[in-house]
């Protein structure tokens, strides 16, 4: 009966409670106790209602994907970190020229600039392990990806705090221009990927991934230096709400996987093509599987659609609230409902159809143009309530 | 492998039915569903790229007539009102609906369904099967060992030994189903929202939308909708103070009057704003009452905080201008003495003003309490702020009888330019374009004062005359010639203040030989100049505050100032200038009011909608068996997955390890 628990504990990832789940869960609450403490008479109750959902989650997830630990430790104490040097320099915004570890380290635009840097790099170490079959190159371009989504963390919470210390006035959870997204997508969609990494055993998709996160870098890069959209602006009154809060953060959960979705995509369609000509191309055989890249798709765009789905539901329950109309076919969401049902027609041509392969991988790779129009290009070509942060 | 679940539906039997379940296969198909999907897809981008419900001389600008024909008769600038949009919508429905009730049945049955009567044989032909011969067989700990894993277990005793059924992620089903009715759901509370109701009554002729803008009292009886309406949003601007009882509801190419069953007061706006003039919130105070209350409700509406009533829901959405006071000076710009007209007003009030040169109304549009804009780079590094205000101006139209329009804006203000101070006033004749401004230059008191003393003067032919010939006596000439430059100035004088210098080149291109043109001109502009000079001077010399032997540098540059000025003013239009004098500021707030009844219904959908997501993607029906064979004592080990992944055989595996590991092997 041992013996057999033994086993079976491998494969259902119900660990057992550990210290280290105490520890993490006395953290949590801790901190949630905190931030109640510091800013509850800041918060109506639907704010206090997400801080306890987030807390739970978090919790939750912790376990479910103990690496997510380590990062929050990090990101965590990096934050905390950057907001004392801010406080010891007088709490005011300037310091971020002059304090030496908010200038090059931590301020919030150093932050995102270290995880530009960090992403790339780590794009490039995937690719470098994969024709080099070098492991610990490619372990080491884990923990640049891992690196940099604590340095983007970081420099969205210290962004946070920076955006009080400009102007109360402007003080917002920093989710809510484009440049503001784009970091959340590098960060999510990195995780992600991170999660099947780890839970395929296999780094070999990492560049592939990874090329999209540093493509939303390099967009980043010049939204910031040619734009200027670095600055942090006020609100306008339609956003200010709690709703931004979760409906923001859920799309880019949708977003990045379907990012993820589509890269492996590109991935399958140059293996299924390198094979066909020479199945026993070491190429070939770094790459996981055919079978399982499929899989992973699938699993990806499952991913995606739920959070989608609860994004889209989100986003207009916030319509009704703030334009007074759960839908109005504005641009934006007429195009989330167009990402939505592409991948609702993917999923029945898998599910019922039993399609897979090469037309399903091409789709995908086809649902990220779609889904960049819905997230980028609408802001770009049309108007219409949605109109923030255009270019 | 397993067999695709869309084969559930039993052959047809009966022949005769052949024709209808045909019917039923095709609009339950996955085809027409995905087909169904990507349609509303493609309507949708439509949607999207050609800008919906614009005015329709818009579209013949952009798609000249042929196409604006065209795209109109496809519906395509209503896309989602149009018939085939709404057709697609219900073939979803009724697709979705014959899938459901095609599938449920079977499905709620498979969730029940251990199949743990099947023979032995039977099990050894599953997807996976292993059999082996185990050391020792406990029905129960294997029981037990299912059940950990979160399998539903059912023993069955057969013939030649004893089955074991487990199954678990039944919710996998309910997941179809859900995602499934939720799709309906959602649709029909679109529906309740919708305007077919309207769209009914408009076809039986006692509905038609009002296209005019004229107030309420004229609107008729046929552009009224009352309680009776079903479901609704719209909007109605309300000034402070004052109260409305009714809606405009946007409806075809023009709007639709709702009745409300309250009404509403709007005792105050407020509006706050950041350091950037971006609004940073606002808010009113409503008193809403209706007979059915005893006490009126009182609450303070913001932007994401809307008031409900009942099954109203009133938000704040907009604000505007709600008929300010205006106190204004009319200068006419070709008048012979400084003596402006007064003139009380408000905005959205039409104004009519006779001149030498024609009547024209005056429509006032819009007053700005700020004009919040960004510092030049120079200009942040002296104040060290991004912003300034340029205070208050207004916004208004001015019309010749022909009809033709010139839009103006004007500041109450004098505001800074290179350390002078303007008033400005920008004017354009098509509302696509910018504005162009006119920067009339501040006296010493930073009025307008000067400026009209001297364009006057300009403008009163006997004035300028005596004033030149005063200051300008006859040197070294006769009489006559004397008598005759003073006229040419005079003359020069009336070409500039109607052309600019620009008429006076033109006369000379016009009106002397090529080889003197350059000579002449000179000469001419010269004397023009002069004659300006002599006039500003009579105009200082009248204020009486200057000492004409030193001119100081701020009356050298206000003159050059009011050149521009002056040369340009041919270019103004209608020779009026409207001066702001004096303001009573009166907001109004626009309130956007809805109805919505469906609204509870989608959300409703919606929840059962997520529910089923994840029941479909984060459940796994499996089933297995443990089916032990009396006669050889070995043991069958099956499992089979609804949906099978590249996972199912190694979680399968996984089971027969901590089965073995628990029964032990006969060697
Ligand atoms: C948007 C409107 C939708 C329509 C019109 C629609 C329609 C259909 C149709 C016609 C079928 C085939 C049934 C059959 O073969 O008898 C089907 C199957 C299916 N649909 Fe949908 N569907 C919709 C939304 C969804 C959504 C949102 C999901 C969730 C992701 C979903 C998941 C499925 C699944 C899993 C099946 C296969 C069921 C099975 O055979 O196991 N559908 N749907």
């Amino acid at each position: 009966m041992s013996t057999a628990n033994a086993s079976l504990e491998m494969k259902t990832e119900r660990q057992p409670w550990g210290l280290r789940d105490t520890i993490w869960t006395a953290l949590i609450l801790l901190g949630s106790y905190f931030a109640w403490d510091v800013f509850g008479s800041l918060m109506d109750v639907y704010e206090i209602g997400i801080l306890i959902g987030f807390a739970a989650f978090w919790i939750w997830f912790g376990r479910f994907w103990p690496s997510i630990q380590p990062y929050s430790y990090a990101t965590a104490v990096l934050s905390l970190l950057a907001i004392w040097i801010y406080i010891q320099n007088g709490n005011v915004y300037e310091a971020n020229e002059t304090a030496f570890f908010l200038k090059y380290l931590i301020s919030s635009q150093s932050a995102i600039m270290w995880m530009s840097a960090l992403f790339v790099i780590a794009t490039a170490a995937y690719f470098g392990g994969l024709f080099a079959k070098s492991e610990s190159i490619n372990q080491f371009a884990s923990f640049l990806a891992w690196a940099g989504a604590v340095m983007g963390t970081v420099g969205m919470m210290v962004r946070w705090h920076e955006s009080y210390l400009i102007n109360p006035d402007y003080g917002h959870i920093p989710v809510s221009s484009l440049y503001e997204v784009f970091i959340l997508f590098a960060v999510m969609t990195t995780l992600i990927y991170l999660f099947y990494e780890q839970k395929m055993r296999t780094r070999a998709m990492g560049g592939f991934v990874m090329l999209i996160v540093s493509a939303s870098v390099a967009f980043l890069l010049w939204y910031t230096f040619d734009r200027g959209a670095h600055e942090i602006q006020p609100l306008v009154p339609a956003l200010k709400s709690y709703w931004m809060k979760i409906h923001v953060p859920a799309n880019f959960v949708g977003y990045g996987a379907f990012s993820i979705a589509a890269m492996v995509g590109i991935a399958y369609l140059i293996v299924a093509k390198l094979k066909e000509s020479n199945s026993q191309a070491s190429f070939v055989q770094r790459m996981p599987s055919l079978e399982s890249m499929d899989d992973l798709m699938y699993k990806t765009i499952a991913l995606g659609f739920a959070w989608f789905t609860i994004a889209t539901v989100l986003g207009a329950m916030w319509a009704a609230e703030a334009w007074g109309g759960y839908w109005s076919w504005d641009p934006k969401e007429t195009w989330a409902l167009i990402v939505w049902l592409n991948y609702a027609a993917w999923l029945h041509i898998r599910m019922s159809k039993g399609w897979r392969g090469k037309p399903m991988a091409w789709w995908a790779v086809i649902g990220l143009f779609i889904t960049t129009f819905a997230f980028l290009g609408v802001n770009m070509f049309l108007s219409g309530l949605h109109s923030y942060g255009e270019l | 492998m397993s067999q695709p679940d869309n084969q559930n539906a039993k052959p047809d039997t009966a022949p005769k039915k052949q024709h209808r379940i045909q019917w039923g296969a095709f609009l339950g198909s996955m085809n027409l569903a995905v087909t169904l999907l990507m349609m509303l897809a493609i309507a949708s981008v439509i949607g999207t790229v050609l800008q919906q419900n614009q005015p329709f001389q818009d579209y013949i600008i952009k798609f000249g007539p042929f196409w604006t024909q065209v795209f109109n008769s496809l519906g395509l600038f209503h896309v989602y009102g149009a018939a085939w949009f709404i057709l697609v919508l219900l073939f979803l429905l009724i697709s979705t609906g014959v899938c459901l009730t095609r599938n449920t049945p079977g499905f709620l049955k498979d969730m029940k369904q251990f199949s743990e009567g099947l023979s032995l044989n039977a099990y050894k032909h599953q997807p996976q099967s292993i059999t082996y011969t185990p050391d020792h067989f406990d029905a129960d700990q294997a029981t037990q060992l299912l059940e950990q894993q979160g399998y539903k277990v059912k023993q069955h005793e057969r013939d030649d030994g004893r089955t074991i059924a487990g199954m678990k992620g039944r919710w996998n089903r309910w997941g179809y189903i859900l995602t499934h009715v939720s799709i309906i759901v959602i649709c029909v509370g679109g529906l309740m929202d919708s305007n077919l109701l309207l769209k009914a009554r408009e076809l039986s002729g006692n509905l038609a939308p009002e296209t005019r803008s004229v107030p309420l009292s004229q609107i008729p009886q046929k552009s009224w909708v009352g309680d009776e309406n079903f479901s609704f949003r719209g909007t109605v601007n309300v000034a402070e103070g004052q109260k409305t009882d009714v809606l405009f509801l946007p409806y075809d190419r023009g709007f639709l009057v709702q009745k409300l069953p309250f009404t509403i007061d709007v005792e105050d706006f407020r509006i706050q704003y950041y350091d950037t003039g971006m609004p940073k919130n606002y808010a009113s105070d409503l008193v809403l009452t209706s007979p059915e209350l005893d006490e009126p409700i009182r609450k303070t509406i913001e932007v994401n905080k809307p008031l409900y009533y009942k099954n109203y829901a009133i938000y704040q959405s907009s604000f505007g201008d709600g008929g300010s006071k205006l106190d204004l000076q009319v200068h006419p710009l070709l008048a012979r003495e400084f003596k402006p007209l007064e003139l009380n007003t408000s905005v959205d009030q039409i104004e009519t003003i006779n001149t030498p040169v024609g009547k024209f109304r005056i429509e006032f549009n819009d007053f700005k309490l700020h004009n919040i804009v960004p510092n030049s780079e120079e200009e942040q590094a002296k104040t060290g702020k991004k912003m300034h205000n340029n205070g208050p101006s207004i916004i208004f139209k001015v019309r010749n009888e022909e009809g033709k329009a010139w839009e103006y804006e004007n500041f109450m203000v004098p505001s800074q330019q290179e350390g002078r101070w303007f008033y400005m006033t920008g004017m354009r004749t098509a509302t696509a374009e910018p504005f162009r401004y006119l920067f009339l230059p501040a006296d010493e008191n930073r009025k307008l004062d000067r400026f009209f003393e001297f364009l006057t003067l300009i403008n009163d032919p006997d004035r300028t005359q005596a004033t030149l010939k005063d200051a300008l006596p006859a040197e070294g000439v006769d009489e006559r010639t004397h008598e005759m430059q003073l006229k040419l100035m005079n003359q020069l004088l009336m070409l500039f203040r109607r052309q600019g210098f620009t008429g006076i080149t033109r006369f000379v291109e016009e009106n002397v030989p090529a080889e003197d043109q350059k000579r002449v001109r000179d000469y001419y502009i010269n004397q023009t100049s002069l004659a300006l000079q002599t006039l500003y001077l009579s105009v200082l010399e009248k204020e009486e505050t200057q000492d004409l032997e030193t001119i100081s540098d701020f009356n050298k540059q206000w003159f050059e100032d009011a050149m521009v000025v002056l040369n340009s003013l041919s270019n103004y239009g209608p020779p009026l200038f409207f001066e702001l004098k004096d303001f009573t500021h009166i907001q109004s707030t626009g309130l956007q009011i809805t109805k919505s009844p469906g609204k509870d219904v989608v959300y409703f959908g919606s929840t059962l909608l997520i529910i089923g997501v994840f029941f479909l993607f984060y459940m796994r029906q499996k089933r297995v068996w443990l089916a032990f064979d009396n006669h050889h004592q070995t043991l069958t080990v099956a499992g089979k997955d609804t949906k099978p992944l590249p996972e199912t055989e190694k979680e399968f595996n996984r089971l027969v390890d901590a089965l073995q590991a628990q029964t032990g092997i006969k060697q």
